[in-house]
């Protein structure tokens, strides 16, 4: 089977940040392949050593993303686009998926693959969006795959329960980081991955127009999360300490 | 006239309670904007839940009535939605964010090429769209974002607003989905496993959460006592989840879900900030961990440090006590 | 691509970034490994970075728009407390403020990410940018020997072959150890923890509180009540819009006084020094690290052996003779001198300790092994209980007096100096630690 993986680079969330004047600024160095795509870029991995085919990924993103591409390519994929941006361009989960789409549009491929959100934004919104504007049947929230045939089955991870979904190919499905432990590229791979093949292209070879780009949402400031008070920390005898809460718990905060 | 549009969920014979935070939110912004407020109904027995949905002031109602929408599909699901979007052309549909929902939104959004916001913790609408708040970088701050455009679809984390009745006698207007079986591409082979008999954590107003701390059976039989105690949902850390000792929907974090309660004990949970994510908006906050340095701690109103064998018998005899 | 490298380099910290970039520079076949995420994720430590190697490595680096560097030391000081006052020797000079600098603070998570970046650039010029590799989340787990020559490097499961290893894997030298150039024990009155914390200002705030202009910053050592009585010191460097302030501790004086860092380090926070120039400040970033005494004698028995160089501090090159920690620099200058020894090695095509001695010769020539030799006795002197302690108490004692002025007849300094020596050491003790200073200094 051919996979495509859709693979994000995204600042770290747990490095420092700060905000200033309603700005978000962070250590530019510090990014990271989306964990979600990572989990994408191994399921896909495994499936084909298993089934045989061939995995490539794509990232839209500046400069440096194809270090993220880089990365992907050291745990084993075959083969990278890169799909330049400058990074400031203010896109949202809408612009990534018309741009994913163009990029689609005339390619072969049995399975697209995607996260099933952005660890900084947690939108959750690109990889349905580019199975609706290539027409194609779609699972989100993949927590395992299975090949069968030319069919790819998916457990879902639904509100309530799982489901087991068999999709057509050619199809798309987002992925849980729940689904694996992504593979951590050995040294062998890390020095494969410089002779493998990155496609560096502009989005301007996609002919999109620049309404179709623009993002239909904005963000206009960052702020702080408001904080919550300062709690009360209890330490000592076990059974001491636990009745105080219990009764805290009533006659303090009134949760009882 | 313009509207605002709310998607009512339903889940296990009910109206989900997030749905209905919703409508009671869109119906105040409709109110004061001089908007309708309307709402769909999606399920094989729609109009079963007119009167809970016209309690919270819609005053037009769709129901697309089918036996197709038996189990969650994403398909037949959004072209049920497209269409009715397309015909009642609301300025706003809002959304509760569940499972449900975040499998079409972007779908959805794409289909009516409409601006969409996801997992917001509140909105207002403005000129020509919505201003929303959603948190972002693993919940570690707010991001104010602005959506316009024609259409405009929202997804509401749950919690994020009160309930409020306001009854209104509403019309009912039945669309039909103009889907049958034989044009679903996806097939539902089966549905595995379903926790549709323990209580559902968007709605639990408290809730019990085990982390890797809780080791064993003896554990977990002190953690499943103490919910049953405070009539509480449980939920579990990824660490829980993921080794199988919890059901995967139970998961609370970034992956899992986002939970605000009016109770949240955090038992042997190490506070890392995926998890945190998706119970800092809980009220009060409980936790209970051996390590004095463990970042839940930072979030916890009430933090118990100890191992939680030996602090879980006493707390929960005390609470037992309190109940009586 | 299993053919061999001329030189596998151990660490992505200064002194093995250093090494790979004037490798790549020489045109040579090489492979740098290092086990965090990125070169400068494990480095949480910084500070200054001293002399004008830097300059040699990367020509004119002050003039990029956002190097790796954050501010240039116009200004010093050196901090004698006691619980209640400080008493500095503060020197500021314009001469410091041209290009190249005698000295950049520098946050290692970023500078060391920079030069990686610098390295790649090299390779990507040089003839094996196809063949030459920084490799980054990977540990190497032993350095590969036969017949007591290195041969390559393993990473779990996996081998990689090179005619020479450059071991330049910091403080905690395990791969040093393993390939038998240092005792398996090192006495642990050789390790010091270093402990920090980046604290955030309004970069306004920042400047206006030390008096920075432009790019310019300050760097302060402490001694005395910082530490409460154990062996150390504090220090603090301004960053951009963050300072770094810290304490380099004796773990054996801790666990002797049953101290911990975190504990200490709250401890000099509440100084009324300390706590007036941190004020209104968010901590960022909290970090420890061990960090050698700089005691010559934990240096491995050899700084080469057939096939293979250490460099850096996994070969105990440091300084901390009291006025400054100088770790960085060696580290630059030693993983330089390493990797030129390696570009002759490839001329002759001999590896072997024949050739590569010459590093140690180089090396006693340069001014790390001279300043380590020659300040030896100033570290050990620091490290007794008189200059931990006594002087600083006695010292801040005078000042206090001195600087206090009473509507009474103000006695002659003299006496107030011989007052405060009779209160915390004696004179017998002081003449004593003169001269010896003066041979050390
Ligand atoms: C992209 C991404 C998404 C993620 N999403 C989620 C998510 O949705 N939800 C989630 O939970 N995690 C998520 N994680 C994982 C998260 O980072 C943590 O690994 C996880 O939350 C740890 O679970 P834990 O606190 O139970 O385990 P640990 O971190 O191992 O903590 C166990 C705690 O129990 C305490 N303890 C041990 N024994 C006892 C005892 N006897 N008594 C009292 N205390 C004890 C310990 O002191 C410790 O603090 C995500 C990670 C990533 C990268
Ligand atoms: C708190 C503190 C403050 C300091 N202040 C100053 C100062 O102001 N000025 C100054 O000049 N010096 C200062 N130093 C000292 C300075 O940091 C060190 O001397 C310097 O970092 C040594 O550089 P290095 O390259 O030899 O080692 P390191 O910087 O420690 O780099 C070693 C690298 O090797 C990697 N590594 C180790 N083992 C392996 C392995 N098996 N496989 C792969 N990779 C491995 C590590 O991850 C690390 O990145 C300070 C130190 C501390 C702790
Ligand atoms: N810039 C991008 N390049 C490649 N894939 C992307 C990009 N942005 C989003 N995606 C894909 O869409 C998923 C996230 O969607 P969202 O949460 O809407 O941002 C990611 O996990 C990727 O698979």
């Amino acid at each position: 089977m051919k996979f495509y993986v859709c693979i994000k680079m995204v600042p770290d969330v747990t490095a420092p940040l700060q905000i200033k004047e309603g700005e978000l600024i962070m250590d530019a160095d510090r990014v990271v392949l989306n964990a979600y795509d990572a989990s994408a870029v191994e399921e896909a991995l495994v499936l084909t050593e298993k089934h045989g085919g061939e995995v490539e990924v794509v990232c839209i993103g500046p400069a440096k993303a194809s270090e993220t591409i880089r990365k992907a390519l050291a745990m084993g994929a075959d083969k990278g686009t890169h799909i330049q941006t400058t990074g400031d361009e203010g896109y949202d989960s809408t612009s990534y998926a018309t741009i994913l789409s163009a990029f689609f549009k005339d390619k072969e491929y049995d399975v697209l693959s995607l996260g099933k959100q952005s660890q900084d934004t947690d939108s959750g919104l690109t990889g349905s969006m580019v199975a609706e504007k290539l027409d194609l049947p779609y699972a989100t929230n993949a927590v395992g795959l299975e090949v069968e045939d030319s069919k790819l089955i998916v457990k879902r991870q639904g509100d309530t329960g799982q489901e087991m979904i068999e999709l057509p190919t050619p199809c798309a499905v987002t992925c849980s980081n729940d689904m694996n432990d992504p593979r951590i590229p050995n040294l062998k791979g890390i020095m494969a991955s410089k002779r493998k093949p990155i496609d560096s292209i502009d989005i301007s070879s996609l002919g999109l127009s620049d309404e179709e780009l623009s993002p239909a949402t904005k963000t206009l400031s960052y702020a702080p999360k408001p904080a919550r008070k300062a709690g009360q920390k209890f330490e000592g005898e076990a059974d001491e300490i636990a009745r105080k809460v219990a009764q805290l718990l009533d006659t303090e905060a009134n949760v009882i | 006239m313009s509207s605002i549009l709310t998607y009512i969920a339903i889940a296990d014979g009910k109206v989900k309670r997030s749905s209905l935070e919703v409508l009671s939110h869109s119906k105040k912004l409709a109110d004061a904007a001089g908007f309708t407020t309307e709402a769909v109904i999606i399920d094989p027995n729609a109009s079963n839940y007119v009167e809970d949905v016209q309690k919270y002031g819609a005053s037009k109602i769709y129901l697309v009535e089918d036996a197709l929408f038996s189990e969650h599909r994403n398909s037949p699901l959004l072209s049920a939605l497209a269409k009715i979007v397309e015909t009642v052309d609301p300025k706003v549909t809002a959304f509760a964010s569940t499972e449900g929902t975040k499998d079409i939104l972007g779908a959805l959004a794409a289909n009516q090429k409409a601006a969409v916001v996801a997992d917001v913790s509140s909105f207002e609408l403005i000129d020509g769209g919505i201003k929303a708040t959603r948190p972002v970088m693993a919940a570690k701050i707010l991001a104010n974002v602005e959506a316009k455009g024609n259409k405009v679809l929202v997804s509401v984390r749950s919690g994020s607003y009160d309930l409020n009745e306001s009854p209104a006698t509403a019309e009912v207007i039945s669309v039909d989905a103009g889907v049958s079986e034989g044009d679903l591409k996806a097939k539902l082979r089966e549905i595995i496993s379903s926790t549709s008999d323990t209580i559902d954590l968007n709605e639990a107003e408290s809730i019990v959460a085990a982390g890797r701390g809780v080791k064993d059976d003896e554990g977990k039989a002190l953690i499943s006592e103490l919910a049953g105690v405070l009539n509480a949902g449980i939920g579990a850390s990824r660490a829980l989840t993921e080794s199988g000792m919890y059901d995967p929907s139970l998961q609370i974090g970034q992956t899992g879900k986002v939970v605000s309660p009016q109770l949240y004990i955090a038992v042997g949970i190490s506070g890392a900030i995926q998890h945190v994510a998706g119970m800092a908006n809980s009220k009060v906050i409980v936790a209970i961990n051996k390590d004095p340095d463990a970042p839940i701690f930072e979030v916890a109103d009430y933090g118990i440090v100890g191992d939680l064998y030996k602090v879980l018998p006493p707390f929960i005899e005390e609470l037992k006590k309190i109940k009586t | 691509m299993d053919e061999k490298f001329d030189c596998i380099v151990i660490g992505g910290g200064v002194a093995g970034l250093s090494a790979a970039l004037t490798l790549a520079r020489n045109n040579m076949k090489f492979l740098l490994i290092e086990r965090g995420e990125f070169a400068g994720s494990k480095n949480v430590s910084g500070g200054v970075l001293w002399g004008s190697d830097l300059n040699k490595l990367v020509p004119n680096y002050w003039e990029e728009e956002d190097g790796g560097w954050e501010r240039f030391i116009n200004h010093r000081r050196l901090t004698f407390m006691d619980e209640q006052s400080t008493f500095s020797l503060d020197f500021k000079s314009k001469h410091f403020n041209e290009a190249p600098y005698s000295g950049v603070v520098v946050l290692r998570s970023k500078f060391d990410n920079w030069l990686s970046a610098k390295v790649q650039e090299a390779i990507d010029a040089s003839d094996f940018a196809m063949d030459s590799f920084i490799a980054t989340n990977i540990k190497v787990d032993e350095v590969l020997m036969e017949n007591d020559k290195a041969v390559g490097i393993r990473t779990g499961e996996e081998e990689f072959h090179a005619d020479s290893v450059i071991i330049a894997e910091g403080v905690n030298n395990l791969l040093t150890r393993q390939v038998g150039l240092q005792d398996k024990y090192v006495p642990a009155d050789h390790m010091l923890t270093g402990i920090k914390e980046v604290i955030r200002f309004d970069q306004k705030v920042l400047e206006d509180r030390f008096q920075l202009n432009g790019l310019s910053g300050m760097s302060n050592e402490f001694v005395g009540w910082a530490t409460d009585g154990v062996e150390g010191g504090g220090f603090l460097y301004t960053n951009r819009d963050t300072i770094s302030l810290g304490l380099v501790l004796s773990i054996k004086d801790m666990r002797e006084k049953k101290r911990s860092p975190h504990d200490l380090l709250n401890h000099f926070k509440t100084h009324p020094t300390i706590a007036d120039a941190i004020r209104g400040g968010e901590i960022v970033e909290y970090s420890a690290h061990v960090v050698s005494s700089g005691d010559s004698r934990a240096m491995p028995k050899e700084l080469y052996k057939d096939g293979i160089l250490i460099a850096g501090e996994a070969a105990n090159l440091l300084m901390n003779a009291g006025k400054a920690i100088q770790g960085m620099d060696y580290a630059m200058r030693s993983g330089i001198l390493a990797a030129e020894t390696i570009v002759k090695a490839k001329e002759q095509n001999d590896y072997s300790s024949a050739v590569l001695r010459e590093y140690r010769a180089v090396l006693n020539d340069s001014y790390v092994m001279k300043d380590i030799n020659n300040f030896q006795d100033a570290v050990h002197l620091l490290h007794t209980e008189t200059m931990q302690s006594k002087v600083p108490n006695l010292i801040c004692d005078f000042g206090r007096q001195f600087f206090t002025i009473k509507n009474e007849p103000t006695p002659k300094s003299e006496k107030m100096l011989l007052g405060a020596i009779k209160r915390h050491s004696s004179l017998w003790e002081l003449i004593q630690l003169g001269f010896k200073a003066r041979k050390s200094l």
